[in-house]
């Protein structure tokens, strides 16, 4: 066999080895480079890089508890926390009772991203509220190739949107460095799973305070 | 006995090559899972964590490649071999502080429901993968491989 000649030369395989690691060093400085945060980037209505990035409701309230929300429009326990918490989260929002801040992860592939930036084009139409329950009432499996911008567009109409100006936001991914601003945003803040919830700064009690109604209510009025 | 050696280090080549390409490929299609994965380990400062995350699949896809082409083989089991006593390591610590965790060997990872980890399984296959290595460490001269061995009987006739 042609491998086995004893003495050879390592030519061919040193050249292998300098490609291998040259190819994978240039490609691991370009991911570092697209992963840092980009201050350009465009933000949404209601944002502020000071929140992580996140959609911020009733910023300007004073002493009044900050429920920051990471989440991921994919993921099924955020469908099911979404079903139980929602609604209590909205009314907090409506009675100004706290000041929330959504942050849209995208771990869990293109359609996160797709979605995210949707939700961060609804914020510029004074609609992410309704948009994001819209989301998660019609949440298909992950990647399934069901939230395509068009599908998110009708998914916008669903929930009351129906400017232009939302339509082309989808299409033309106007928010996917702001996307990718709050995935980094998250990943400083240490978010290690979705949903994760912190109370003014402190993370909620994963065993017990996410999935009773009456205990994340508690943990939040608690502050 | 000896002159088998050469296809037990083919095959070897091509279970920890293919592993780590495979687990380094699927962490790279998720980068930002990947950094979660560590993170959720709670064993480095969240900055370095973040780094690793990202930095892993790709070291694991160089690992992987330069093992099944047989390239450089004798370090790339010696960095494989060390990358698997590490997660052994780090698994093995997220078991004994009782932390519920997806190790993310394959992609995924991070926080999981209490009673949903796996952490014998996982400790057990790395554990052979780490013996893979360190027979490849031993005898690096495999069939099919780049490197060039030279006064190397056993490839001659093997």
């Amino acid at each position: 066999m042609a491998n086995q000649k004893p003495g050879k030369d390592n030519f061919t395989r040193n050249l292998v080895v300098a490609v291998v690691v040259g190819v994978l060093l240039i490609m691991v400085g370009g991911t570092f480079l697209s992963k840092s945060s980009k201050p350009s980037a465009a933000i949404p209505a209601s944002v502020s890089s000071s929140n992580g990035y996140g959609i911020v409701f009733n910023g300007d309230l004073k002493s009044v508890p900050v429920v920051d929300i990471y989440e991921d429009f994919q993921c099924p326990v955020c469908q099911q926390f979404e079903k139980m918490n929602g609604d209590y989260l909205e009314s907090l929002i409506t009675d100004k009772k706290a000041t929330v801040v959504y942050h849209t992860l995208s771990f869990l592939g293109p359609e996160s991203i797709n979605a995210a930036n949707a939700a961060a084009c609804s914020a510029d139409e004074g609609k992410f509220l309704s948009y994001h329950k819209t989301l998660y009432a019609n949440q298909q499996p992950e990647n399934s190739g069901a939230w395509s911008n068009d599908v998110l567009v009708v998914l916008g109409q669903a929930a009351g949107i129906t400017s232009k100006t939302f339509t082309s936001c989808v299409n033309k991914m106007s928010y996917t460095g702001w996307v990718s601003n709050v995935a980094a945003a998250g990943a400083k803040a240490n978010v290690n799973s979705t949903p994760t919830v912190f109370v003014n700064g402190k993370e909620l009690d994963r065993k017990t305070e996410y999935f009773s109604a009456d205990k994340f209510k508690a943990a939040i009025e608690r502050g | 006995m000896k002159k088998y050696f050469p296809w037990a280090g083919l095959l070897g080549r091509l279970i920890l090559g293919g592993v780590l390409l495979a687990a380094g490929l699927l962490k790279y299609q998720h980068l930002d899972k990947s950094q979660m994965a560590v993170r959720a380990y709670e064993l480095l400062p969240i900055s370095v964590a973040n780094f690793l995350g990202i930095a892993l699949p790709f070291l694991e896809i160089a690992v992987g490649v330069l093992l099944v082409l047989g390239a450089a083989t004798r370090i790339a089991a010696a960095v494989g071999g060390s990358l698997m006593v590490i997660f052994i390591f780090g698994i093995s610590q997220a078991w004994a502080r009782g932390l519920s965790i997806d190790c993310g060997c394959f992609g995924g990872g991070g926080q999981v429901a209490p009673g949903a980890t796996n952490y014998l399984p996982e400790i057990l296959r790395d554990s052979a993968l780490a013996l893979i290595a360190i027979y490849l460490f031993r005898y690096p001269r495999s069939k099919f491989g780049l490197d060039r061995h030279t006064s190397d009987g056993e490839q001659i006739n093997g």
